[in-house]
């Protein structure tokens, strides 16, 4: 570690001339010297990025820096530093993601339109807004809709997808409005059904309606020019919507009655538009004023009433028979028609709608069947206090109803809700399952409803990744979004790992626990207090007689309790990376069970995850013991399962622990990680680049009032860990068979 | 106007509170009451509980104590305590045991605020003995069948420290409060404000979806108490938007996000 002295931009410096004057195909001194000066050149503002850039690109391709360092030099003179930073992290982020190819590509496009995205302008980006647009849906529409980038605005029925800036407007907020507008416009696409019509279908079976969810895509299957139907629809559709939104959203009708006039100044006149396109545009500008900018081709006064005539209608079936023969009026005309961006409405995209639905059916009937074989496997015991947990508390007994269908599986009675009725249509019966119809079932058998478990299952965002920003220390700034980490629960074993260490460790645990409990702050009375709320007798009773016997009386004759609660939540973090192989991981455990012993006892909260994984896109995380979890058998058989697994990339770790900290209220927040050395994973994860993002996690935990300490087993003790883990939030033992007595005295240490 | 003191086990409800059942939760508490069994009210905060407490009071005609629990109040507090008058040591009843002797209501609010083992002096007061042990002058007080014991808690606020324990929550039948539906919302808004239906129904339709931030941002939605709050702002001629943030989005939550989301919530529906 003797580059620690070093800023980075002195390794990457270095780093970067080792690996140019190395390269064979180059000996050029003086190229490599130019090349040099010109980084050296650049704006602060930007340089290190750069440099950082031109470091990564040596490791694979030497040869090619000096040609980006000139594209670079070039596209500085037309951009501004500030701009230009954000040039070069998008450069960064293609090479790092996409690859070379696409990265020469962006480089080499360096015309004034594609920078035009760089420059900065007046307007408002997405990114500014988007949480609170998020929260605006989800608040009108009760659903979970969250909020994507798109050039378009479209939604797929699970994302609003909006423009990454809006500058329609010079007056940021008017481009706020708009953003608003076209987000609660999508809601209302959702909302009344404009993305899921019911369809005749020619190609169903017997001519059957289609599933609402192909319904769209059936739609336009119909017309030759899908682009056509589909903005002609959005128009018509748009119209109806109107009354809609007027109802639910008269507020901010009210204010879009103006801004729809503004964007329609903003629009072009029909002149020099195919008769195709100034036909749709027409009906667009009428949509937004009732005028149209230029001579109309001919039907479009007909058309006209048509969209007029579209605001009166309840439901898209309607808006589908106008279609057609909107259609047919602009198919006469000219061509070729081009799709233009239209503000505010957007545009629809039935392939996203329907790849959107179908991976929420999927994803659903996943669900089910997981929560199906889940409750078949649980203990009756646990079945009965997690329908007692709070979701579930309130709902009624079920008694069997004639009328219903029921699912036998090993004994077991499921209700079966239209959901799973559908589950089972499509995948089949589940293995040894019997369909029962309910005159069959007995009257005051317990009867299970997945609905019930299944609304816990998807606050716990089972399998579902979490992405986190993985800190890069050469670029001084977060590759956003650079891991995904996916919750798991961990096996159990049946092994008896904790019976067996309860029985090694039998006279310590006993030490322990009483050593435990006397941390325990039970209420203690104080007496003889100057105030409180209650009266010492016997001060008083002393102070009377003082008083009988003329001495001045005591004036303590108080009681008061003394609350001073323990209010404290530890999240233990064990490493499960590949190298705690063997001892090491036994040990581990063995910790764990000492401390859940000591902890139990002393009545603090605290929880146990473990991590491991392969590469960012797979950090693991597993569930041993959650916060409300009970220290019972089913997190012994938990803790006996804990295994060795792969790598230790400990970013996304820490700062998901940090997250599950975060939501809990606990005036002390402990995050006490165990691990075995530096931090490592396959991708590149290492050296200082690991330890850099390490260290930033924790320094966020810090930030967000959560107090780390790591225990590391290392028996070289490393001259990283200092600068890692902060001079005093960390120890070392050498051997590792220390740390179940030194876990349990460190605890005391940092709690007390 | 000079305020008159009352004795807190000598006040009656004496005017009919307004409160609209919505089910039929009055028939429930009335057959509790005569068969002496305690109630536990549960629900949101502001959606009506203590209002249907001080309703039952009224309509059964018997003195209503309430106690608002917090986390200091203590065993003392509520059974009584030794107070030094003029030399002498002087019992004060608490108003538990106040309620018990005058066979009124005793309205324990927001329980689970209450320190655990404070909340255990109820327990033989609860089942079927209903005795109050006053334990420092050794005493048994029997409650009167006309006594009747109710507790409130608010189970949305999940937290590990704030549950009630399955030994008092055993003791009682739960009547749940929710959010009343969208028309009887609306006219209790109107009821109780005074504004006009159209108001009202913008109103109630921007808290319902503030309820649908429960948990994506918002510990809870606007409680009806909230939107009658706006309601009256609007009617004393604050301007509506104004009168739901000041009323509705700003008690709600600090985060600034939040708050921007929500008062365009409100912006887009007033």
């Amino acid at each position: 570690m003797q580059s620690k002295s070093r800023t980075p931009y002195d390794q990457l410096w270095e780093g970067l001339m080792k690996n140019l004057t190395a390269d064979l195909f180059n000996e050029d001194r003086v190229e490599i010297e130019g090349v040099m000066q010109d980084i050296a050149s650049f704006d602060p503002r930007f340089r290190q990025k750069t440099l950082a850039l031109c470091h990564t690109l040596s490791l694979s391709a030497p040869s090619l820096v000096p040609s980006v360092v000139k594209r670079l030099r070039k596209t500085s003179q037309a951009l501004k530093p500030r701009e230009m930073e954000r040039w070069v992290t998008r450069a960064f982020d293609l090479l790092e993601s996409k690859g070379m190819d696409q990265f020469f590509r962006f480089l080499s496009t360096t015309h004034d339109d594609a920078l035009e995205e760089f420059r900065t302008r007046e307007g408002l980006s997405l990114q500014a807004v988007s949480a609170i647009l998020e929260a605006y849906l989800r608040g009108i529409s009760g659903i979970t809709l969250t909020v994507g980038q798109a050039e378009e605005s479209y939604t797929d029925t699970g994302t609003v997808y909006l423009p990454p800036l809006l500058s329609v407007f010079k007056d940021r907020d008017r481009n706020f409005l708009l953003y608003k507008m076209a987000a609660a416009h999508k809601w209302a696409q959702i909302a009344a059904g404009t993305l899921t019509p019911q369809v005749e279908s020619p190609h169903g079976a017997d001519g059957a309606a289609v599933t609402a969810d192909r319904g769209l895509e059936e739609l336009f299957a119909h017309y030759d020019n899908q682009e056509l139907a589909a903005d002609l629809y959005n128009l018509l559709e748009a119209a109806r919507l109107e009354s809609f939104l007027h109802r639910e959203l008269p507020g901010l009708m009210r204010e879009a009655q103006e801004l729809k006039q503004e964007i329609f100044l903003t629009r072009r006149s029909l002149r020099g538009l195919s008769e195709q396109s100034a036909f749709v545009e027409g009906l667009y500008q009428y949509f937004l004023k009732g005028r149209v900018k230029g001579l109309m081709p001919a039907p479009l006064p007909a058309a006209l009433t048509a969209l007029d005539h579209a605001a009166q209608f309840t439901s898209p079936a309607e808006t589908q028979g106008i279609l057609k023969d909107l259609y047919e009026a602009a198919t006469k005309l000219e061509g070729p028609y081009q799709h233009r961006s239209f503000p505010y409405i957007g545009a629809i995209k039935p392939d996203r709608v329907a790849l959107c639905i179908s991976r929420r059916k999927e994803q659903r009937r996943k669900q089910i069947e997981e929560m199906i074989s889940k409750i078949v496997d649980m203990p009756d015991i646990e079945v009965e206090t997690r329908k007692a947990a709070p979701a579930a508390q309130t709902r009624v007994e079920r008694k069997p109803r004639k009328d219903a269908e029921y699912l036998l599986v090993k004994g077991k009675l499921f209700e079966l809700d239209e959901e799973t009725k559908a589950v089972i249509r499509q995948s089949g019966l589940f293995s040894d399952g019997i369909l029962l119809d309910g005159s069959s079932v007995k009257e005051g058998s317990v009867i299970f409803s997945i609905g019930d478990f299944l609304e816990g299952a998807d606050r716990e965002e089972t399998g579902v990744g979490i992405r986190y920003d993985e800190w890069d220390y050469r670029r001084g700034d977060y590759k956003r979004d650079w891991c995904t980490l996916i919750e798991k629960d961990i096996h159990p074993s049946d092994e008896p790992f904790v019976d067996l260490t309860l029985k090694r460790y039998w006279g310590y645990i006993k030490i322990l626990r009483r050593k435990f409990e006397l941390l325990r702050k039970d209420l203690r009375i104080l007496r003889r207090q100057k105030d409180g709320d209650d009266i010492d007798i016997d001060a008083t009773v002393e102070a009377f007689s003082d008083i009988k016997a003329g001495i001045s009386p005591g004036e303590n004759v108080f009681t008061k309790l003394d609350r001073q609660e323990r209010n404290i939540a530890a999240l233990f973090l064990l490493d499960m990376s590949g190298s705690t192989k063997g001892w090491v991981n036994d040990v581990e455990k063995e910790a764990l069970v000492l401390m859940s012993e000591a902890l139990d006892s002393l009545g603090d909260r605290y929880a146990i995850y473990g991590f491991s994984g392969i590469a960012r896109s797979n950090c693991e995380y597993f569930t041993i013991k959650r916060f409300d979890d009970r220290y019972g058998e089913r997190v012994k058989k938990r803790i006996a399962g804990i295994g060795p697994k792969d790598y230790t990339r400990m970013g996304p770790p820490l700062r998901h622990s940090a997250r599950i900290l975060r939501s809990l209220d606990a005036r002390t927040k402990l995050l006490i990680v165990l691990s075995d050395g530096k931090p490592e994973d396959r991708d590149g994860y290492k050296g200082d680049y690991a330890i850099e993002d390490t260290r930033k996690a924790l320094i966020e935990a810090k930030e967000q009032g959560i107090k780390a300490f790591c225990i590391t087993i290392d028996r070289e003790a490393s001259a990283y860990l200092p600068h890692l883990f902060g001079e005093v939030s960390y120890t070392v033992l050498d051997d590792v068979r220390k740390l179940p007595n030194r876990i349990t005295e460190i605890y005391r240490s940092l709690t007390t | 106007m000079k305020t008159k003191a009352i004795k807190s086990e000598e006040y009656v409800v004496e005017e009919e509170p307004y409160y609209r059942p919505v089910s039929n939760e009055v028939q429930v508490f009335e057959s509790a009451f005569s068969n002496r069994i305690p109630v536990l009210l549960k629900g949101p905060t502001g959606c009506g509980k203590t209002r249907f407490m001080q309703y039952m009071a009224w309509r059964l005609k018997r003195p209503l104590v309430t106690i608002s629990c917090h986390d200091d109040l203590t065993a003392s507090d509520l059974v009584g305590r030794y107070l030094v008058r003029g030399g002498e040591t002087v019992w004060v009843d608490g108003p538990l045991t106040k309620a018990v002797k005058s066979g009124g209501f005793c309205y324990l609010d927001e329980v689970v605020e209450a320190r655990k083992d404070t909340t255990v002096v109820i327990h033989p007061l609860a089942d079927d003995r209903r005795i109050l042990p006053v334990e420092k002058r050794g005493e048994l007080l029997k409650a009167p069948p006309e006594f009747m014991l109710a507790i409130s808690y608010n189970p949305g606020y999940q937290s590990v420290l704030k549950d009630l324990k399955q030994s008092t929550r055993q003791r009682f039948i739960a009547i749940e409060f929710t959010y009343p539906a969208k028309d009887l919302e609306v006219e209790i808004v109107m009821h109780e404000s005074g504004i006009d239906r159209v108001t009202a129904e913008k109103l109630v339709s921007i808290g319902r979806k503030t309820r649908n931030l429960k948990d994506r941002g918002l510990v809870e939605g606007a409680s009806t108490r909230l939107l009658i709050h706006a309601s009256h702002l609007i009617r004393s001629g604050i301007d509506a938007r104004r009168a739901c943030e000041v009323a509705i989005s700003e008690p709600l939550t600090d985060d600034h996000e939040m708050l921007s989301a929500l008062t365009e919530i409100a912006a887009s529906i007033i």
